[in-house]
This record gives structure tokens, C-alpha cells and sequence, in this order.
């Protein structure tokens, strides 16, 4: 494949996105490399991690990887795999430890990554091993931003904060609307659809079309509320980001003590108020979103939560979701926003559940070799961005819109045709842009 | 009651519970929980197990009324994971009465969930169930169920069953 052949996959002009991208082995290889290798990826939360000795499992594409506080606290991450043969260092998913002990031959590395005990150093490598060079593989960029932690295996890529660009704002909405921001409830929820891993990144991207129908068992059992979803807007972000919810909430009505998170939000409204400015306080709960490639996240009353679509072939992804918290809320509050979330959200949660149907049986219907000679319609809303004042971003008249999406994709071709960082747009006006407006 | 008698009781009542699940009678299925059930299944991977009861992740913490809900769903005509409906195989064994009085069964069992859906979807759910069953007006129900799966990741795209 050539890679200008990207370019008859993906229209973004005319709102047209191949069934090939979804299935074909050949382009998932070239995902793993210029997508997965290059782009500033979620790793975990820094409230993970605390102490020095500190480690939790991660994963980078399909490489699994070891995220961890060395002796002196700073936040490394490695490739979970011995530089002697390759065996996995650390078989367990989340601890303390001062090393990591390979299985296989006994190769030891320390929490900064530093080959500290090798066997038969004498009488097998005659003192010739040169230990400084086999450490673990370690990351060519770690970044954290506001307790969240990504990190890059390209050297050039621009910085997470450029990178992150103007999602900033909304990321604010959600992990810095409080003092002492966020933090994860502990354990994970993890499990695998048959489907491309773009499938769950595209609908969290801009996808509130669905909802209705989707999860209309949601909306017919009163959990999803109607009116909660049908205003607001979606935005492209820029850089592939996106997000859309309601654009002004009826903040009077969270003083309801049935929603203890939606109070607990109501009693601290001069503080979130205070921290995020008048205007951005409105759209308080950030509703869905997508940082590109593959961290999305749900920011709606009662519960956060955050996921990582980790690829695993071209017809499968392995998903791992996390219920997030306001740090500062008491505990009471803490443990209904965990039960909000895993009532709806996660493999047995009755909104999420038929999320997983739909990507898979996308699938299976388009595998057929005549299905992909045509093309997907991403048209809703094509040539009606607008921009609003004070919000970052190109953003559709009305949340029906797949905005969103085309900004994921236009991104995403961008990433496929570019040898390097130095040829992707990173900034400027066309950055996020929609079409030109009609 | 003797041991013998609480065996047979508690097989009786996890065979035919069993039996009503893979027949979709779960209207008959719910009047045999008590109304103060808890219907748990934590996630079984190592990060926050052993965190104190409540304070890490469930795949279900569930209570009569959101059970009800899970059902009710089924009827609303948009409950796709479940449209058109999966069939189950419930397997129970290795049945064991750790405790029981007049009035209280302590038991736990193992079980094989087998699901098939559509043309070729199959899945497989392995794990062990520690169950509490209280006689109420002479009958005996279900009032908790602690459901413990074998499998870390799950790899189902869903878990829209009863277990
Ligand atoms: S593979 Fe790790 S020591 Fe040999
Ligand atoms: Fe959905």
C-alpha cells in the first residue's frame, strides 16, 4: 500500500470515510506505527501512582508497558518487555516494588529503568557486558497534565501541551473544576469488542446522533434525559480532539438531593464558578469527548468516566475503562458517582451494553469485499461550523452533527500521509477547521 | 434440618433458578430473590482487589430495583444487545452447603455460562458463586450472591446476562 493511497480513504471535504480502515489488516499495521508510535497517548492517572516504588500496568498501542515513580519520584514509563529476550518484567497489573525481576534469565531493572543485576556476570558475560546500554526501553516523551499522564515514542512529536492544544480548556471542565481535582476508583473495568478500535474513538468523538436510538432503552427507563441530550453542540477541537454536550445547564435544578453528584456540584458552584469563569462554568459536564487517538471520556451528571480504546488487530479492541472522581468529595458522593457509572457504563452497565452490539455487527456487515468499495456518510452537519465567542474550537449549530468526526479523521489522514511530526499541521488557523462554511 | 436435607434443598433451588434463567422467565426468576437482595460481581483483576468492600469497581452491584430495571429494559424494544435474545447455558456444580440452619443456606457453587448469539457469537463465562438463600414465608430465596469470574479482561463486548 502506498500512502498516498490515504488520501482515496478518507474525504473529509465531502464527508466520506472508507469500511477499508476499519478492517483491512495492511492499514492497521500502518495505525500501530505512524498513529500508535507517534501520538501523545493516556498511560494512566497520576493518582495511580502516588509513591516512589509505585507501578501500574499500561498499554501503548499494543505494546504493554510499565508506568511507575522512580527513587526520586519522577513518573517513568518503560516497555514492559526484557531487553535480554524479551520476556515481560513485571506480571502484575498494578504495586510497589524497588525492581523488576525478569523471570526468564533474572535480569533485574530498578524503577528508573537501570539494568541492576544480571547473572553470571562473571563467569558467563566475563564482566563485558555493557549494563548501561540494556536497560528497559523507556518512552521518548512523558508529559503529565493535571494529573493525567500520556507519553510519546517519537522524540519530534510537538509537546503534549501543544499537542493537547486548545482541549486544554475542556479537560479543565472535567479534572479541574475543583480544587484537588480528580482521582480513579480503584480497579478497572476491562473487556473486548470485535471491532476497530476507531469505532468507540469515532463515537465518543461526536456521535450524540446515536443516543437516541442506541440507548433508547436508556431514555425509555428515564436515565438519559431527553432534553439533556438534544441541546449543546459538538466541537473539533483541533488536532483531532473533539467533544460535545449541553451548552447551558439549568444549574438551579442540581440542588436536588435525589443526584447527590449534581448537588455536591451545586453546593460548590461559586468555586467551580470562580476556577473555570463564568461562561465556561455553564457547560460544565464536558458530556462526551475523544483526545485523539484512542482516551475518550463521559462527563455527564451523576458519574466520569474515562477509557482507553487499546487496538488489538484490525476487527478488535480491548477496552479499559476507569470511574473518575472529584477528589474533593466526601465519600458518600464518591461511592454514588461509582455506582452511577457501573450501573450504566462498563461491559454490564444497561447504557454501554448496546454500544458493543452496534461496533461488532459493523464489523461482520462490512468485511465483504464488495461493502468496502463504498463509502461511509459522514455528512451531518457538513459546511455548518460556526464559531462561538469564547469557546475554543469549530462548533456545530446543534449537537446533531458529526463535526467531530470529520476533525478525528481529518487527523487522522494527516498522521497516515506524514513521514514526520514536521509535516503534520500542529497549529494555526486550518487546525480544527471544518469545511469552508456555506 | 440435617445436611443431607440442605443439600437437596440448596440443588434444588440453584437447578431450577438455573432453569428459569436459560428459559428467559426472569419476571419468575426475580420473585425468587428477596427484596433486600445484593447481587454483586467485583472485577476479578488484581488492581483493587482487596480494597475494602465498596471502594473499587463492580460489574454489577446490584439491588432489587435495578435488577428490575435490567428486566424491564428487555421489554422497551431498544434493548439491542439482547435483540434478538441470546441463548444461555447455565451449568452449575461442585455445589457445596457451607453452613445452614432452618432458615439460612450458605452455599457455593461453580458455574460454565455458555452464550450463543445470532449466527456465530459464542461466548464463554467461567467462575464461582457464593450464595446466601433465607427462607421467607416457607420458600426459600435468594438474598445475596457474590459472583467471582475466573476471567480478568473479559472477553465478551458485553456482560447483558444474569449470572
Ligand atoms: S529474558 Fe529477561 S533475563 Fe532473559
Ligand atoms: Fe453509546
Amino acid at each position: 500500500m502506498h500512502e498516498q493511497e490515504f488520501h482515496q480513504l478518507v474525504n473529509i471535504e465531502q464527508g466520506l470515510v472508507s469500511p477499508r480502515i476499519f478492517i483491512e489488516p495492511e492499514i492497521y499495521e500502518w495505525e500501530l506505527e505512524r498513529i500508535f508510535a507517534r501520538c501523545w497517548l493516556y498511560l494512566a492517572h497520576e493518582s495511580q501512582i502516588p509513591e516512589p516504588g509505585d507501578y501500574v500496568a499500561a498499554f501503548m498501542g499494543e505494546d504493554p508497558m510499565i508506568v511507575c515513580r522512580d527513587p526520586q519520584g519522577h513518573i517513568r514509563a518503560f516497555l514492559n518487555s526484557c531487553t535480554h529476550r524479551g520476556m515481560r518484567v513485571c506480571r502484575e497489573e498494578a504495586g510497589h516494588t524497588k525492581a523488576f525481576r525478569c523471570p526468564y534469565h533474572g535480569w533485574t531493572f530498578d524503577t528508573a529503568g537501570k539494568l541492576i543485576g544480571v547473572p553470571r556476570l562473571n563467569d558467563g558475560y566475563f564482566r563485558q557486558l555493557e549494563k548501561e546500554k540494556w536497560g528497559l526501553i523507556e518512552v521518548a516523551q512523558l508529559a503529565t497534565y493535571k494529573g493525567l499522564i500520556f507519553a510519546s515514542w517519537d522524540p519530534e512529536a510537538p509537546s503534549l501541551d501543544d499537542y493537547l492544544g486548545d482541549m486544554k480548556w475542556y479537560i479543565d471542565l472535567m479534572v479541574d473544576r475543583l480544587e484537588g481535582g480528580s482521582e480513579v476508583i480503584g480497579g478497572v473495568h476491562k473487556w473486548v469488542i470485535p471491532a476497530n478500535w476507531k469505532f468507540a474513538a469515532d463515537n465518543f468523538v461526536g456521535d450524540m446522533y446515536h443516543v437516541p436510538v442506541s440507548h433508547g432503552s436508556g431514555l425509555a427507563l428515564g436515565l438519559i434525559s431527553e432534553r439533556d441530550i438534544s441541546r449543546g453542540f459538538q466541537v473539533s477541537v483541533g488536532n483531532g480532539h473533539g467533544r460535545g454536550g449541553a451548552d447551558q445547564w439549568d444549574v438551579e435544578s442540581w440542588s436536588d438531593p435525589a443526584s447527590p453528584h449534581l448537588k455536591f456540584l451545586y453546593e460548590n458552584r461559586e468555586e467551580i464558578t470562580h476556577r473555570l469563569g463564568q461562561q465556561r462554568a455553564q457547560i460544565l459536564l464536558a458530556g462526551h469527548g475523544t483526545i485523539f487517538p484512542n482516551f475518550s471520556f463521559l462527563d455527564i451528571p451523576g458519574f466520569l468516566t474515562f477509557r482507553v480504546w487499546h487496538p488489538r488487530g484490525p476487527e478488535r479492541m480491548e477496552i479499559w475503562s476507569w470511574c473518575v472522581v472529584e477528589k474533593k468529595a466526601p465519600p458518600e458522593v464518591k461511592n454514588m458517582m461509582r455506582l452511577a457509572y457501573l450501573a450504566q457504563f462498563g461491559p454490564g452497565g444497561v447504557v454501554e451494553q448496546d454500544d458493543g452490539e452496534n461496533w461488532s455487527q459493523c464489523t461482520l456487515a462490512m468485511r465483504g469485499r464488495v461493502r468496502r468499495r463504498y463509502m461511509l456518510n459522514y455528512q451531518m452537519g457538513l459546511g455548518r461550523q460556526q464559531v462561538r465567542p469564547g469557546i475554543p474550537g469549530q462548533t456545530s449549530p446543534t449537537i446533531w452533527s458529526e463535526i467531530g468526526q470529520r476533525g478525528f479523521y481529518r487527523r487522522w489522514l494527516e498522521l497516515m500521509t506524514a513521514p514526520r511530526w514536521s509535516d503534520v499541521n500542529t497549529g494555526g488557523e486550518s487546525n480544527g477547521r471544518d469545511e469552508s462554511p456555506v | 434440618m440435617d445436611e443431607m436435607r440442605a443439600q437437596f434443598e440448596a440443588e434444588r433451588f440453584l437447578y431450577r433458578e438455573a432453569k428459569l434463567l436459560d428459559e428467559r422467565r426472569f419476571e419468575e426468576w426475580l420473585d425468587l430473590l428477596t427484596d433486600d437482595v445484593r447481587y454483586w460481581m467485583p472485577v476479578g483483576n488484581l488492581e483493587g482487589a482487596g480494597a475494602p468492600d465498596g471502594q473499587h469497581l463492580s460489574y454489577f452491584e446490584d439491588n432489587k430495583q435495578t435488577l428490575m430495571l435490567r428486566i424491564k429494559r428487555l421489554g422497551t424494544g431498544f434493548a439491542h444487545a439482547e435483540d434478538p435474545p441470546s441463548r444461555t447455558r447455565h451449568l452449575i456444580s461442585n455445589i457445596v452447603v457451607e453452613a445452614f440452619t432452618e432458615a439460612e443456606l450458605k452455599v457455593s457453587a461453580n458455574f460454565i455460562v455458555f452464550r450463543g448469539r445470532l449466527e456465530t457469537e459464542e461466548d464463554l463465562f467461567v467462575g464461582r458463586r457464593e450464595d446466601v438463600l433465607r427462607k421467607v414465608d416457607g420458600q426459600w430465596k435468594l438474598a445475596a450472591r457474590k459472583i467471582l469470574l475466573d476471567h480478568n479482561v473479559i472477553g465478551a463486548k458485553n456482560l447483558s446476562l444474569f449470572f
